[in-house]
């Protein structure tokens, strides 16, 4: 290799180029055509040839280059968005919603592994016939010739059953068959079906809560959850990079709520039951510790079955207890009096003239029983009550001044909202101050219960002050977050307690409604050896249009039981119960009575004597 | 040319002089390439498990081949040119020995078993095929149809054996190959037209079809006026036009539509972005989303997150491209081109037409290689199982590409002006 003479056998192109005689004065032209003196041809040709090389090589440069300057400066603000979307997968962790329940622990709602069914016929091994055949032995519910049927609907994508418990799901994946697909999901569960569906609610599909406390504690029983942001590789796989730690763990809080189960069960039966007796359109049903104004039981009925929810109608989803005002009736009187004790314008032994009908304007205001019994004449407070005395307890509000009257009736925030924490919650509604103090007759109504409306809910919340020992109470219905050891790891923050009345007044009012319950007309609400204090309420009802209906009643019974230091109230109202007899203490007595007693028993309330 | 300072500079040095003409930039930028190469196969393999060991290999290889160069650069490369049937035969050996006893992968069967290492012939095929193509026309300039068909008879051989494999981006590189010696070595240029013409002629058939009678009807001029027997040449030219059209239209017809898709595909990939549009799609993406300055080594997301398949192979370019940037393209493709400029050089100054036909030949291979490969990753071009030189893994391509570098550097090596310094 080393042999450098070889090498010098032909004239070089050089010296053949100079023997032309042609000038070449430019020197990179010359060594251009020393190069090209090669080949026999003319020169012209071999300058071409060069140029076309160079403008070959050059021209696909610049043309590459010019695509790669549009794929990577005009284009790529594109492309690096395709280059995202595809590379990135947010994903949010299936975590399951938190239950819900009561004040023992039982579960009111929790959620549940299920699966969806979904068929592909085009990847089935067999014929659709076989597969409807075998997949209805495993979905009891469905015929072969339905399932063959949604089968033939087309070739892929099938929705065949929703909400397959674990153990169908097994049946099915052991069925080994090609083409059928379960797709598992986190499902809501009310195991207790309609029981406390007016204050749980429901979810819907996208577990979403939709109504009670499952829409309004939205935030609290969804879990934290991390909307994750994960690159996923070419294949499809996601890459661990970007994964926080332990974002799978969840914590073990439950929403508890202040009812209780038993109580809650033996209110709805009751409730039930006189509602059918008396072909009432619904009733409602309230047991409220007094003492803070946790809500021990809650019933509407008609209700629902949140499982199915989409089974009923929509206006069944709304809780009227708290949503719904209406005119209290006599069941407010026992508050009147209270406001009147409270004002000074009235003693525990003051006693009222009943003239059993009285004119306020050109508006004639009677007793229910004037008819009947004329004017009763000399009563006391505790008979002003007894009878429910309309003209009675005109008399006595009169004795107040309007505009303190009120006041003091603003001052027990009827015409606010409570802040129960359940959606849908409505104000009272109270005349305008003017209205009400130009116009003897809005107080002479308000005397009696009529002329303003309140929710059920806000009514006990009144009577309660009764029973506490005249403190307004927030009702409510979460305790709040508890973890496994029973700590609790977030409460409702509510509005402390306030003094609306003197003990002494609540008290004396509280002895009265003992013996409006003791007297003739309250035996249906008395429980032999305790001291239930209580009061019935027939309202006419309003109408939309003005005025009152003259058939159409709401009838009501408040029981007020105090023990020490605890207090209840139960309620019941009942809307539209039919017959000539259904007065509150009619319809609605004995249903609280029945609930009083199951309190008595649940809260281990000893007797008042022993 | 004259490099007055490196001789003086490498005067005293007897081991170097050896290489006193060595056309260093040249070999610079090869290496540079293998060097580039190596970090971006590493980069695309980060993420497919701790065995890929890819990477290193392109560099040991990329080291054999500079041994290669140094030795072939100090050999007298004019050697080759009485060995030049005995290279033609070895390389028809060879690819009749990988149909008869090769191995496939990827639907071609183009891999021999050689103990560990899978050779690829048809790699080393192209340089077999450039030594004899050089040597034929280095004795018989293609100034006379006889010779040209003689050298396409001879092209012809090894071209069939390839595309029975089938390889067709090995089967296209001999072509341009052999085009581009052809022309190097004075064929007239009407006739290069010609040869070429018959693929234009079926492509204007099933896009344009006046266009195709006018085609035909030019081509005939032009034989008229280049071809020795004017009426035989001018006829069979159009009727060779012709018939090219018809027959297209008929194999075109007789394709199923999947297979016309993936002809066609590269301009449309978005009809099927899973199927055959996938890697021109995500190779497209990727190169985009690096933007001017890349998102930096180790760092595209497209490539770390394996979008690409075979990325490391043919699709490595976009891998620069994500990771590196227009800028880093850039400077890929100005380093091909300046491959391309010193080949060229080296070309018009070799001794002698076979020392410059090598590197015309080198040239054709590695300009067309890198031009496919790169349009092809950026949606120029159908996928053709073309690589890019030097940076490509594959050690059969990547050897070849040096031991044609070591000839055209032997070129260099053995320029006269400077022989008497030797």
């Amino acid at each position: 290799m080393t042999d450098s003479k070889v090498k010098v056998l032909r004239p070089t192109p050089a010296r053949k180029r100079r023997r032309r005689p042609r000038p070449q004065p430019e020197k990179p032209k010359a060594k251009i055509l020393k190069a090209l003196g090669k080949f026999e041809q003319s020169s012209t040709w071999q300058w071409g040839r060069l140029l076309l090389v160079w403008a070959l090589l050059t021209g696909s440069a610049l043309g590459l280059g010019w695509n790669l300057y549009h794929l990577q400066i005009v284009d790529s603000p594109d492309l690096v968005q395709k280059a995202r979307q595809q590379q990135m997968v947010y994903m949010r962790p299936f975590v399951p919603r938190r239950p819900i329940v009561d004040r023992t622990g039982n579960v009111l709602a929790t959620d549940r592994l299920v699966y969806t069914l979904y068929a592909h016929p085009k990847l089935f091994k067999e014929s659709k016939a076989e597969m409807a055949q075998k997949l209805s032995q495993i979905l009891e519910r469905q015929s072969p010739e339905a399932i063959l049927k949604k089968l033939n609907q087309r070739s892929t994508g099938i929705p065949v059953a929703y909400a397959l418990r674990e153990e169908v799901a097994d049946k099915i994946v052991a069925l080994s068959a090609d083409g059928l697909e379960l797709i598992r999901q986190y499902s809501r569960l009310y195991p207790q079906q309609e029981l406390v569906a007016d204050t749980v609610g429901y979810t819907d599909l996208e577990h979403h809560g939709q109504a009670g406390l499952e829409y309004s504690q939205q935030q609290r029983l969804e879990r934290n959850v991390v909307t994750l942001r994960l690159n996923r590789a070419g294949n499809g796989a996601l890459m661990p990079d970007h994964m926080p730690e332990g974002f799978l763990n969840f914590d073990d809080y439950r929403l508890q709520t202040s009812l209780d189960l038993r109580l809650q069960r033996a209110t709805r039966f009751v409730l039930k039951q006189k509602l059918e007796e008396f072909e009432a359109k619904r009733g409602v049903v309230i047991v409220m510790d007094a003492d803070d104004g946790a809500i021990l039981a809650l019933a509407c009925e008609p209700t629902y079955n949140p499982n199915q929810y989409y089974k009923y109608e929509i206006g069944l989803f709304r809780n009227w207890a708290i949503a719904d005002s209406y005119e209290p009736g006599s069941t407010f009187k026992p508050v009147n009096i209270a406001l009147a004790l409270e004002a000074g314008a009235i003693q525990p032994d003051t006693t009222i003239e009943d003239t059993g009908m009285i004119k306020i304007e050109q508006w004639e205001i009677k007793n229910h029983d004037f008819d009947s019994r004329g004017a009763r004449g000399q009563l006391s407070l505790d008979e002003v009550l007894q009878y429910s005395s309309n003209v009675g307890m005109v008399d006595i509000i009169r004795r107040i001044p309007r505009d303190r009257y009120y006041k003091a009736l603003q001052e027990l925030n009827i015409n606010q909202r409570m802040g129960i924490g359940l959606p849908g919650e409505a104000a009272g509604q109270l005349k305008s101050e003017e209205q009400f103090t130009s116009s003897f007759v809005e107080v002479a109504t308000t005397a009696f219960g009529q002329g303003f409306a309140l929710t059920p809910l806000k009514l006990a919340q009144l009577q309660a002050t009764i029973a506490n020992g005249g403190k307004l109470v927030t009702p409510h219905i979460v305790k709040g977050l508890i973890d496994a050891e029973g700590n609790y790891q977030w409460q409702p923050e509510l509005d402390s307690p306030r003094q609306v009345f003197a003990p002494e007044h609540a008290q004396a009012v509280f002895d009265m409604m003992v013996n409006t319950v003791n007297s003739s007309s309250g035996e249906n609400a008395r429980i032999e050896g305790y001291r239930v204090a209580g009061k019935s309420g027939t309202a006419q009802k309003a109408s939309p249009t003005g005025g009152y209906y003259s058939d159409l009643r709401i009838s009501s019974f408040v029981s007020l039981l105090a023990d020490g230091d605890r207090s209840y109230v139960v309620m019941a109202v009942v809307d539209e119960p039919k017959g000539n007899n259904a007065f509150g203490s009619v319809v609605a007595a004995p249903i609280v009575k029945s609930v009083m007693e199951a309190l008595i028993t649940i809260e281990e309330i000893p007797p008042a004597d022993s | 040319m004259f490099r007055r300072s490196f001789d003086k500079f490498s005067y005293g040095r007897a081991a170097i002089a050896a290489w006193q003409q060595l056309d260093l930039l040249l070999l610079l930028t090869v290496l540079g390439l293998t060097g580039l190469g190596g970090i971006m196969i590493r980069s695309t393999e980060l993420n497919q498990g701790p065995d890929a060991t890819e990477w290193w290999q392109h560099w040991i290889v990329g080291g054999v081949g500079l041994a290669i160069v140094m030795w072939l650069s100090r050999s007298r490369y004019g050697l080759l040119r009485q060995w030049h049937w005995v290279t033609y035969a070895l390389t028809n050996i060879c690819l009749i020995a990988v149909i008869a006893i090769g191995v496939s992968a990827n639907g071609a069967q183009s891999w021999i078993n050689i103990g560990s290492f899978n050779v690829q012939p048809s790699e080393f095929a192209k340089v077999g095929l450039i030594i004899t193509l050089a040597a034929l026309l280095h004795s018989r300039p293609a100034s006379t149809l006889t010779s040209v068909f003689k050298v396409l008879i001879v092209a012809l051989v090894p071209w069939v054996l390839v595309m029975l494999q089938p390889d067709l981006g090995t089967g296209l590189v001999f072509g341009a190959i052999t085009l581009g010696m052809l022309f190097w070595a004075n064929v007239n240029p009407g006739w290069i037209v010609l040869m070429l013409s018959p693929l234009v002629a079926a492509l204007l058939y099933n896009l344009f079809l006046p266009g195709w009678f006018v085609w035909a009807i030019l081509m005939g001029i032009l034989a008229w006026c280049t071809l020795p027997m004017r009426f035989v040449g001018t006829l069979g030219a159009v009727s060779l036009n012709v018939a090219a059209g018809g027959l297209a239209g008929i194999v075109w017809g007789l394709l199923k539509p999947y297979q016309k898709d993936r002809l066609v595909l590269f301009l449309q990939p978005e009809k099927d972005p899973l199927g055959g549009g996938y890697h021109l799609i995500q190779s497209r993406i990727a190169i985009g989303a690096g933007e001017l300055w890349g998102r930096g080594l180790n760092q595209g997301t497209q490539t770390q997150l394996n979008f690409i398949p075979e990325q490391h192979t043919d699709f490595i370019f976009s891998a620069i491209g994500e990771e590196l940037g227009l800028v880093g393209s850039m400077a890929v493709l100005v380093g091909f081109w300046l491959i391309c400029l010193r080949l060229v050089f080296i070309a018009m100054n070799a001794n002698e037409n076979f020392g410059s036909l090598l590197a015309i030949g080198t040239l054709s291979m590695i300009a067309f290689q890198a031009m496919v490969n790169i349009s092809m990753t950026v949606g120029l071009a159908p996928i053709t199982g073309i690589p890019l030189p030097w940076l490509s893994y594959g050690r059969s391509a990547l050897l070849t590409n040096f031991i044609a570098i070591g000839l055209v550097e032997s070129v260099a090596n053995h320029r006269h002006k400077f022989q008497f310094k030797g």
